[in-house]
């Protein structure tokens, strides 16, 4: 059982390290102007 | 020739079971057909059920024609990598590429997987012994809360689950009742005051060159760090490059229309052989269907609750009910969240914040998938 929890605890953990990670590149990627978002046309 | 009549005609070799499962075939093609519920996979499959369940017939011994698909197709995992190419190629990640943050509310939503999980493990092996759910089992039963159902296969598989089968049916079937099932949840979750919470719109359109990079980055990413998640963020994302590059369009358009066709109608028919009567009415099958629904039904929860924490650190920029969308059934759960959304207040549009969770949920579930199968073999 005590197994069992290890991998819900584990599992959670890496989940959100591994998306936060993503998150984190995408964001560095954004600020370096690699993927900053076109303006919107306001006309 | 001296033949009895019970070694030639199926009717005389019919059991209860596969008399029943002859009707549930019958049932899934009703749904499919007269209700519209997920056809392009419930007639397949109910037809598969039926082919499988007719007496003598052959299909799916060694030889058969529903043996070799599920040989080729399912137990080489192949089916379900060359689908996540054809949904990869549909996926419009833009929604979520405006509002990254949503990729922690996918991450939320993959609780369903390991509650569910947990649970299994402790009515089998685990605990209580009652039911023949080894961990294996246990860790492909939750994977049913991807509300995937190409990573459910895959994972189902991998793992050499028993329940392969019902474990794919009800992923399937359950998310085409996310419009049944989450609502009463997130009703009871969030009060009207949050369910009218507006959103203000995306701040600008996202470029080509960020569509391109996102694929490639995200291969990076989670299979440097999930690696068993590799294949199938690989295919998703390898079919999500062919829409955006834009120098590949006719691949583009085969691997979302010709190839996930074709996969689709291979995958239907021999998930549906899967479900021979024999193997299939065990009464650890119905426990299979009720833990997913509370696999659906903890995905939600958890996606909302993270939802509500943003609200608040927002100071109510963020609708929490968009959290219940982390889950990966697309475009379903952002449907409801638009739904609800305009019940509460009929100028409130949430589809497009909901459908970027909803995206991102597709993208955490592939990565909970991996997770699994990294975990388990390390504790079984």
């Amino acid at each position: 059982m005590l197994d069992a929890l290890w991998i819900v605890l584990l599992g959670m953990a890496i989940i959100f390290a591994v998306l936060g990670i993503l998150l984190l590149v995408m964001t560095v990627l954004g600020k370096a102007r690699f993927l900053k978002p076109k303006k919107k046309d306001t006309d | 020739m001296d033949l009895a009549a019970g070694e030639f005609l199926g009717f005389l070799n019919l059991s209860w079971q596969t008399a029943l499962m002859l009707v549930i075939s019958g049932v899934l093609m009703w749904l499919g057909i007269a209700k519209k519920v997920e056809p392009v996979l419930l007639v397949p499959i109910g037809v598969g059920c039926m082919l499988s369940n007719i007496p003598l017939s052959g299909a799916v011994e060694a030889g058969g024609f529903l043996a070799v698909l599920r040989e080729a197709g399912i137990h080489t995992e192949i089916f379900p990598l060359l689908i996540f190419i054809g949904i990869g190629a549909m996926i419009d990640f833009e929604p979520f590429l405006q509002r990254p943050y949503t990729i922690l509310l996918g991450a939320a939503a993959q609780f369903g997987i390991f509650g569910t999980f947990f649970l299994a493990y402790l009515l089998g092996a685990g605990w209580l012994n009652v039911l023949d759910f080894s961990l294996q089992d246990a860790a492909a039963i939750g994977i049913i809360g991807s509300a995937d159902g190409p990573t459910s296969i895959y994972v189902a598989t991998m793992l050499q689950s028993k329940y392969t089968a019902a474990i794919v049916v009800a992923a399937y079937s359950y998310m085409a009742m996310v419009p049944l099932i989450q609502p009463p949840i997130i009703k009871a979750m969030c009060s009207k005051e949050e369910r009218a919470l507006k959103m203000t719109s995306a701040a600008g359109t996202i470029s080509q060159r960020t569509k391109i990079l996102f694929p490639i980055v995200t291969i990076l990413v989670v299979g440097l760090i999930t690696p068993k998640a590799t294949p199938l963020i690989g295919c998703l994302m390898f079919g999500n490059l062919l829409r955006e590059c834009g120098v590949v369009n006719m691949l583009a358009q085969t691997a979302q229309n010709e190839l996930a066709n074709i996969v689709t109608i291979l995958l239907g028919i021999t998930v549906g052989g899967m479900m021979a009567g024999a193997e299939f009415l065990k009464p650890e099958t119905i426990l299979v269907f009720i833990l997913g629904i509370v696999a659906f039904s903890l995905d939600t929860v958890a996606g909302v609750l993270l939802g509500k924490l943003m609200c608040r650190l927002s100071r109510g920029k963020i609708n929490p009910m968009i959290g219940a969308c982390g889950i990966s059934a697309f475009p379903m759960s952002a449907r409801v969240i638009q739904k609800l959304g305009l019940e509460a207040n009929p100028h409130n549009h949430l589809l497009m914040p909901a459908a970027g969770a909803n995206v991102a949920g597709q993208i955490a579930s592939v990565v909970a998938g991996g997770v699994m199968l990294m975990l388990v073999p390390i504790f079984a």
